[in-house]
């Protein structure tokens, strides 16, 4: 336990000093501010850039298209960036040697993936939960009155989309090399993933589902307990990805 | 613009946070002479020219390591 706190300082302090934490914290406030904004002045920005005499009618805007650009901006640009931010934690630090006196001082080897994918983790929530805070306080200011239902749990499905994703990152960088290995498979495995839908029945387990459908929840369109399924393959997946990180981690040559 | 002049207030937050993650990029260029790839020149004109993306790429691209 002694040697994760200890390794999972250190990450921390890396990511503040690589700019990691800035990055992820600055993008994820800019995002939050930004999706109520959108939703907000859509319809006002058209009417000015419409050429004189033309008029287009968009219904008003309302709570939940905000929400919407909320899911689909953490969805894409913010997802990437998280990945992208994050690609080279294990192997910037395999290529450069830093581990090696870690390691022979008799750091353990299993805690070294496990506070790595803790910091990203810590990292991921705050981000993931600050855009949520700042989106639902502008909102409500913006949109005074509008409820959206099961927002907290369409919430925590994107995040745990996040920290699935953030575990694939980590078992992908440990089987493949270079910089960009880890990223390139992570990339593959979510192609795989959205191609896996295909087959009839696996919508509903696929941790992808997480992601694509918290919109639906989010608009009421679909109950909570249509997602259960995916959740509860999800968090083993996830764990099970860590674990077979740290199985490959122990036996590498470093 | 009516729609700035009535929504600064929350306009304004977002744009110190741009600001923010544009001069540390600006910062971080001028105090260092090596990169991955590309000049300091090159990098000013993305970090400034790209808002929010620019000093994402060049932080996580473009960014030499530190001596």
């Amino acid at each position: 336990m002694k040697h994760y706190f200890v390794f999972l300082k250190k990450e921390l302090m890396e990511y503040a000093r690589t700019y990691k934490l800035l990055i992820l914290l600055a993008v994820f406030t800019i995002f939050g501010m930004t999706n109520p904004l959108i939703a907000k002045l859509t319809p006002d920005l058209l009417a000015n850039f419409m050429p004189g005499g033309m008029t287009i009618t968009i219904p008003e805007p309302t709570a939940l298209d905000s929400w919407a650009q909320f899911f689909k901006n953490t969805q894409q640009m913010g997802l990437i960036v998280l990945l992208l931010v994050f690609s080279s934690v294990l192997a910037g630090e395999i290529s450069k040697g830093t581990l090696i006196n870690l390691l022979t001082k008799g750091l353990m080897r299993q805690a070294v993936i496990v506070a790595k994918y803790g910091a990203m983790l810590l990292v991921w929530s705050i981000s993931v939960g600050l855009s949520a805070f700042l989106t639902w306080v502008y909102t409500a200011y913006l949109f005074p009155g509008d409820g959206v239902s099961q927002l907290v749990f369409a919430v925590f499905c994107m995040w745990l989309f996040g920290a699935f994703l953030l575990a694939v990152l980590l078992a992908a960088s440990t089987v493949a090399g270079g910089n960009y290995g880890g990223l390139l498979l992570t990339g593959l495995a979510v192609v795989a993933l959205l191609t896996l839908n295909i087959v009839p029945g696996a919508l509903k387990y696929n941790p992808v589902s997480l992601a694509s459908r918290s919109m639906e929840l989010a608009a009421n369109a679909i109950d909570k307990s249509v997602l259960y399924p995916a959740v509860a393959v999800t968090i083993p997946a996830a764990l099970g990805l860590i674990g077979i990180a740290v199985l490959v981690f122990r036996r590498k040559q470093i | 613009m009516d729609v700035l002049r009535e929504y600064w207030l929350f306009l304004l937050p977002l744009i110190i946070a741009q600001f923010v993650l544009m001069i540390t990029a600006l910062v971080h260029i001028f105090k260092h002479p090596d990169y991955r790839f590309g000049s300091r020149a090159m990098w000013i004109v993305i970090v400034v020219l790209f808002q929010m993306v620019g000093p994402i790429v060049y932080f996580v691209f473009g960014r030499g390591e530190d001596h």
